[in-house]
């Protein structure tokens, strides 16, 4: 029993700090907390059940389609929403309930062309899972948990490693500084909300392989997002694979001896703990605590 | 005519929402967006009291009110020491956390199915069955909530408030303590927040669990921040707008995610176009 909750702790984690590194990425380049994500995340699911149900295209294909079309939905965001706002210099409330229109109105787009039942992209009987360690893990699990592993590593070596990941933390770190560099912050903004809104898109198809899909699951996935990220440390990207992690095995270990349905109420137990306790959590540095 | 008489007492509640969520967003300057979650804490309680104990609506309305009150004292007590975006996100997590106990007690809420059957109010063993009698029920409460208000705002009590949100640490540095009277904001908006919920609930006679995040919110940005009237004249056009979809034969599985899909979109282009609203006396900084 314990081994499996572990276990399912690992891989909510592994989803969640997909949804928080995405997020952080966004975050560290706009600063603010940009609630659309939770949104792009739920669009990547159905993108995935368009592409494969209803146009019955190849799985591989459709899921690499599906984190394109995400990715163009987070920075058609941004340039329909975001940027006006940002030349009118725009205070971060205003993004905040700007980006919440948005997570309304496609949200209920989504339910007006294909309703407010849940589906399900499964086809087929379910097949019994490995066993493992006293454990069970389907093999759509094991899908998740590599997905996730190797994006983080893609990612970190991309943030560290190449120029345009150097110029983003550039941005990130002192944006005017950066301009004076040569670095083009929109060109720069761009790019997160395409990586960060991919890494949604990811997490919304793989979690659509495991469980059903309905309009509404971006609202408590985006919270167990900006709550692992804000729990690793806002804007530290190590911080957002930690939090979610620590947030995935903090829900599942909770629910050992209550009801299941109690997991987003522990998630947000944990983020009012943070906030009032340590508001810069686990990895963030002093400097950010001013601003909570 | 019943129609419209039904319009006109769910855009009644809608004021009594928008205008408790006015005084902790427009009057104290708090971005608070988890109002629903108060009116169906009311909603659910005096509810539940009325079907499982047979309690009148009318001590159920003030139970209701009462619980929704002290829901905002818990929410309330950590989120008025974050600020900005925090406060925005700790009581946005607040409506997901209520949704989420409403969908998932079943055993209390009966989760998804809703709860059918929540009996009306009744004056003296008549009961308020005719619709323009609870028009009138829902009025009496909109003025009282109106006459409240007023009196909050223009009182010193009020002023602290519009100083807190213009400037917070002025206000403290005149030796206001802030967070208090932070926290009674809370208190007092979820309090009437909880007399909507209710009154919603035994005029309808059916609720559930529904993720309610920015009708009101907008209603408050949409008629002007730190406005009475301009929240009165927000709940009313924006419950009387959607309508008129309905007016033109949409069928409501339809007309309803519409109807959000308005409410999404009017939100962004107000926050691209006219952050302070129509009336408005304050935007966010």
């Amino acid at each position: 029993m314990l081994n499996q909750l572990l276990l399912n702790g690992i891989i909510a984690g592994s989803i969640y700090a997909l949804i928080a590194i995405g997020f952080t990425v966004i975050y560290r380049t706009v600063k603010f907390f940009h609630f659309a994500h939770g949104i792009v995340y739920t669009a990547g699911a159905y993108f995935a059940y368009t592409l494969i149900i209803s146009l019955h295209l190849n799985f591989a294909l459709s899921f690499f389609l599906a984190i394109a079309l995400a990715a163009i939905l987070g920075v058609a965001i941004d340039r329909l929403v975001y940027y006006p706002l940002r030349q009118q210099k725009a205070s971060n409330l205003i993004f905040l309930l700007a980006s919440f229109g948005v997570v309304i109105f496609i949200q209920n787009l989504i339910q007006l062309i294909y309703g407010a039942q849940i589906l399900t992209i499964r086809t087929g009987p379910i097949k019994e899972g490995h066993h493992f360690l006293g454990a069970v893990i389907t093999d759509i699990q094991i899908l998740i948990l590599a997905v996730s592993i190797i994006l983080m590593i893609f990612l970190w070596l991309f943030i560290q490693k190449t120029k345009l990941g150097k110029a983003m933390r550039a941005v990130s770190d002192d944006p005017i500084a950066a301009n004076v560099v040569g670095i083009n912050p929109e060109r720069i903004i761009l790019t997160s909300f395409a990586i960060g809104s991919a890494l949604a898109g990811v997490a919304g198809i793989l979690i659509s392989f495991e469980t059903n899909i309905e309009p509404t699951m971006g609202f408590s996935a985006l919270l167990k997002g900006i709550i692992a990220s804000i729990i690793g440390g806002i804007g530290s990207i190590p911080g957002a694979v930690l939090g979610g992690f620590f947030l995935g095995l903090a829900e599942n270990l909770g629910i050992w001896k209550i009801s299941a349905g109690w997991k987003d109420c522990i998630a947000f137990a944990i983020l009012i703990i943070f906030l009032l306790l340590r508001p810069r959590g686990i990895l963030g540095n002093k400097t950010e605590k001013k601003t909570i | 005519m019943e129609y419209l008489l039904h319009i006109l007492i769910i855009a009644g509640i809608y004021i009594i929402l928008t205008l408790s969520l006015n005084l902790i967003v427009g009057y104290t300057g708090l971005p608070a967006l988890g109002h629903a979650a108060f009116s169906c804490i009311g909603a659910y309680t005096s509810s539940l009291l009325a079907l499982n104990m047979g309690m009148s609506p009318w001590i159920g309305l003030l139970i209701g009110a009462c619980v929704a009150a002290f829901s905002g004292v818990v929410i309330g007590y950590p989120a008025v020491r974050l600020k900005g975006d925090y406060l925005a996100l700790a009581t946005f997590g607040l409506g997901v956390i209520v949704y989420s106990i409403a969908k998932n007690w079943v055993s209390l809420t009966r989760g998804p199915m809703g709860l059918p059957g929540i009996p009306g109010f009744s004056i003296l063993g008549f009961g308020l069955s005719e619709i323009w009698s609870y028009l009138l029920l829902v009025s009496v409460f909109v003025i009282l909530t109106i006459f409240v208000i007023k009196r909050i705002v223009s009182s010193p009590f009020g002023r602290i408030l519009k100083s807190i949100r213009e400037d917070e640490i002025a206000s403290e540095s005149l030796g206001k303590d802030t967070t208090k009277y932070k926290l009674l904001v809370f208190i007092i908006g979820a309090f009437f927040a909880g007399i909507a919920g209710s009154l919603y609930a035994h005029y309808i006679t059916f609720i559930d669990p529904v993720m309610e995040a920015i009708t009101i919110l907008l209603m408050v940005i949409f008629g002007g921040m730190g406005s009475i009237s301009g929240s009165v004249v927000g709940a009313v056009i924006l419950v009387v707008l959607p309508e008129l979809l309905r007016f033109i034969g949409m069928p409501s599985s339809i007309a309803a995610p519409m109807r959000q899909m308005i409410y999404g979109l009017l939100l962004v282009v107000l926050m691209v176009k006219r952050p302070q609203g129509i009336m408005g006396a304050y935007r966010f900084k």
